[in-house]
């Protein structure tokens, strides 16, 4: 983009990083996390991932619930 | 018909989380008077009875945790603390009463006032500043963030002001089923499959083929391969990816940091610019799902309703019938076809004023893409489209910004 005029994007600070992060501090991820299981619900047992919803309580432990839930149902090319 | 519009083949939406207008974009009214943000002396009542001011004062992230409460009675009292409620007009009123009622600490309640000093979102602030600002665009409900996004997909969130899964009624179609059955293009791009998406039951499990992810997203761009509609979600959660790094929420819902956003958004952008076919055919729509609590000062209008009545159980037992919208979210369209600085008017001016929600967005697709086409709603079909900000002239790159990153 030669003679443009740039505007440069701070970095975000490496303590914003909190994977650890309680669930219930998301209302929205907690939501998604009954979606994913409302879904689940009607997968056949072989298929289902065998995680207890309650157990999980990180926003880290949501992403892994979540990924494998979303494999189940989209696989993208070259995807985990 | 503009040149602008001629030239256009792709439509991007990038939807954000949970960030009222005057919060991310207030401050840019000292700079341009027509921007309406805030004068500064904007004040709410906090629970000794001082007004809470507000205050160039937020932060990128830990200021505002717990998450700001915007259920749909929550966000009734931000709206009428004061008044008698509907059908009296709200007052915008209750931000910082709202926010007390979740700890109880006064001092922490105020901050729900704080808004973002004029360049310190340099990527929010330079994009509105550069393309075109709308002053009137509100959220769809005065509620949560499932209901809010199904407005921009369904034009329609068939009865719910909630975060619970929604169910299709009456044989609506999404904005894709409508764009797949005419002949078109059309993908909604998730982060990844640990984000994945909010709209999963409809969407993910009924319709897994118009789906794809972030990366996928950069590489279409790269390659010309973007389709005619394109529907972007952040990253929803902090999370370790493939290679073990460290994948930081973008969506800047609160507590997510609103620095990690701005990358992403400027990423988006950055993809589209960096491939000059695509930059020349493509507009990109910035927009926010719902306020997510946070103060905003003008009152939102009232609206076509979408024939739905939201359960009673779900509204404490406040009357709903979809007439009316939520609280004003920050919007912004990028094209190089719009005209530097555009400022569209809001409800600040009863002349000219345009007011836009996000069953703008079907109806913006299905109106340059599609045609006529019957089957939404009464809601959807009243909704204003924003395509004719394109004119006939083509800004210069020397005109139009790019991001550069640490």
């Amino acid at each position: 983009m030669p003679h443009s005029p740039v505007i440069h994007v701070p970095k975000p600070a490496r303590s914003s990083y909190q994977p650890q992060r309680p669930l219930s501090r998301s209302t929205l991820l907690q939501s998604q996390v009954k979606h994913f299981r409302d879904l689940e619900k009607d997968l056949p047992l072989d298929q289902q991932t065998g995680i207890a919803i309650d157990s999980i309580i990180t926003e880290a432990q949501a992403a892994e619930y979540i990924r494998r839930m979303t494999n189940r149902f989209h696989r993208p090319p070259g995807g985990a | 018909m503009s040149a602008g519009l001629d030239n256009l083949k792709h439509v991007v939406v990038l939807m954000m989380e949970n960030r009222a207008f005057d919060h991310m974009l207030g401050a840019l009214r000292a700079a341009d008077p027509r921007i309406n943000g805030l004068v500064g002396n904007e004040a709410n009542p906090d629970t000794t009875n001082e007004p809470a001011q507000v205050a160039p004062l937020a932060e990128f992230q830990s200021q505002l945790d717990p998450d700001p409460d915007h259920s749909f009675p929550a966000v009734q009292k931000q709206l009428f603390f004061g008044t008698p409620g509907p059908p009296a007009a709200p007052e915008m009123q209750g931000f910082v009463q709202s926010y007390w009622d979740q700890q109880h600490n006064v001092a922490h309640s105020r901050k729900i006032m704080y808004y973002f000093a004029q360049g310190k979102l340099p990527v929010l602030h330079g994009l509105a500043q550069n393309y075109a600002l709308f002053n009137g665009w509100f959220a769809s409900i005065p509620g949560p963030t499932v209901c809010n996004r199904a407005f921009a997909h369904y034009g329609t969130s068939f009865g719910q002001v909630n975060l619970d899964i929604f169910y299709v009624k009456d044989a609506g179609e999404s904005i894709y089923e409508r764009m797949l059955a005419a002949g078109h293009s059309t993908k909604l791009y998730y982060f990844d499959p640990s984000s994945s998406t909010q709209e999963v039951v409809n969407l993910l499990k009924n319709q897994p083929q118009i789906f794809a992810t972030y990366q996928q997203f950069l590489d279409d761009c790269r390659n010309g391969a973007l389709p005619d509609y394109s529907f972007v979600e952040p990253n929803y959660s902090d999370h370790p990816g493939d290679d073990g790094g460290e994948l930081l929420a973008s969506d800047q819902h609160p507590d997510h940091d609103v620095q990690a956003g701005e990358v992403f958004i400027a990423s988006i952008y950055n993809a589209i610019r960096q491939n000059p076919d695509l930059w020349r055919s493509t507009a990109l729509l910035i927009t926010y799902d719902e306020h997510g609590g946070i103060y905003d000062h003008v009152p939102p209008p009232a609206c076509i309703p979408d024939g739905y009545h939201a359960p009673l159980t779900d509204t404490n037992n406040m009357p709903f019938a979809f007439d009316r919208l939520g609280v004003r979210v920050p919007s912004i369209l990028v094209s190089p076809w719009v005209a530097k600085a555009t400022v569209v008017p809001g409800p600040e001016d009863p002349a000219n004023g345009r007011v836009f929600e996000h069953a703008s967005i079907p109806a913006t697709i299905t109106q340059h893409f599609i045609g006529n086409y019957d089957n939404r709603t009464p809601r959807e079909k009243a909704a204003q489209t924003f395509l004719d900000l394109l004119t006939d002239v083509m800004r210069p790159d020397s005109d139009c910004p790019a991001f550069s990153f640490d």
